[in-house]
């Protein structure tokens, strides 16, 4: 498998622009606004909840399709399963990066 | 005297920078394997070592950066990025008003400079001194040294993971490095029912509608995620505010 293919070097550029805009505005809101507002708490739970949703969104299809299929005997599923077992149990942050690539290599190597 | 009144005020924001990178220091080595990773993960997913540190220093978000790799490495449309990065981030309005009230003295390019700065760490140690010193000087310093420790502690971390996989063979799959990532931060947020509904229902509307144009499959999958928490809240016992 070869690596990924990006876009042109001013598409890439320009999504870095939005993204800044969509990083910065939230967290410059208030403080250039400047207004003392206590959001409702409908607001304050949907913002809780969107990052676990969009994660999820972003990393599920990563790991369960393989060529537009869903499949489950896959190595990038096989070393994702690794990462949550060692993320959950030991807190040593570099682990799930060492265990998870090397069980991607092992899991490709096997396949 | 002004000159004095100038000196005075000097000596109370360099205190509160004082008490502020203290308070920090110790939680901000935890940045350093984030910082390294994102490094790595970015130029894994194909970004030149120019363009991951251009990206490091105008997006300066982590969760951001790692989330939304994936999706301009597979050319995403525009919008679908942007969505998701505010998705991702926009939870951060909140600690935006948390701090506001301290910076009401500087002027707005000032302020705009200060939440660009912002990031979970440097909030948490902050909100509770700041709230507690009168004196503005005191304040600013209380959260500018941590934050700009923060800034420079995430660039010198993600230029070390950027030069170590650009010296790295493209058969490493270092692209892979961002879904581990991800996964990593997606652990702890999925300790509460509600928001492990959510995430699971994100993840399987994202892979059920995957077909659809412009990938929309994730768009929908990450409202279909808020509601599905919202709706997991009423089968819980009055959930805790957080």
């Amino acid at each position: 498998m070869t690596g990924p293919v990006l876009p042109d070097g001013g598409t890439v550029w320009l999504s870095f622009f939005l993204l800044a805009l969509a990083t910065t505005l939230p967290r410059a809101s208030f403080i250039v606004l400047g207004s003392r507002v206590t959001l409702p708490s409908r607001v304050r739970r949907a913002l809780r909840y969107a990052p676990a949703a969009a994660l999820a969104a972003v990393v599920a299809p990563d790991l369960l399709v393989v060529n537009d299929a869903v499949a489950v005997l896959n190595p990038r599923l096989g070393a994702g399963i690794l990462v949550l077992a060692v993320a959950s149990r030991w807190r040593n942050p570099f682990l799930p990066f060492i265990v998870g690539m090397a069980g991607l290599w092992a899991f490709q190597y096997l396949a | 005297m002004p000159s004095l009144n100038r000196l005075h005020l000097t000596a109370e924001f360099r205190a509160g920078a004082r008490a502020g990178f203290r308070a920090f220091l110790p939680q901000s080595i935890g940045l350093i394997p984030w910082g390294m990773v994102t490094g790595v993960a970015m130029v894994g997913s194909g970004l030149t070592p120019v363009q991951a540190v251009g990206m490091n220093v105008i997006v300066f978000s982590g969760t951001a950066q790692l989330g939304t790799l994936p999706l301009i490495a597979a050319a995403a449309p525009l919008w679908l990025i942007v969505a998701t990065a505010l998705a991702l981030n926009l939870r951060f309005v909140i600690f935006s008003a948390g701090i506001a009230g301290n910076f009401q003295h500087l002027r707005a390019p000032a302020r705009f400079g200060i939440g660009y700065l912002l990031v979970d760490g440097v909030f948490a140690i902050c909100v509770e001194p700041m709230l507690r010193n009168e004196n503005p000087h005191w304040r600013l310093g209380h959260y500018l040294a941590p934050a700009l420790w923060a800034w420079a502690l995430w660039q010198l971390s993600g230029l070390t993971g950027i030069l170590f996989a650009d010296a790295a063979p493209q058969t490493w799959s270092l692209e892979f490095m961002a879904t581990i990532a991800l996964l990593v931060l997606l652990l702890p947020m999925a300790g509460t029912r509600p928001m492990l509904v959510a995430a699971l229902t994100g993840g399987a509307v994202a892979i059920a509608l995957r077909g659809l144009p412009l990938r929309f499959g994730l768009l929908t999958g990450l409202v279909a995620g808020i509601l599905a928490g919202f709706a997991a809240e009423r089968w819980q016992p009055a959930a805790v505010e957080g």
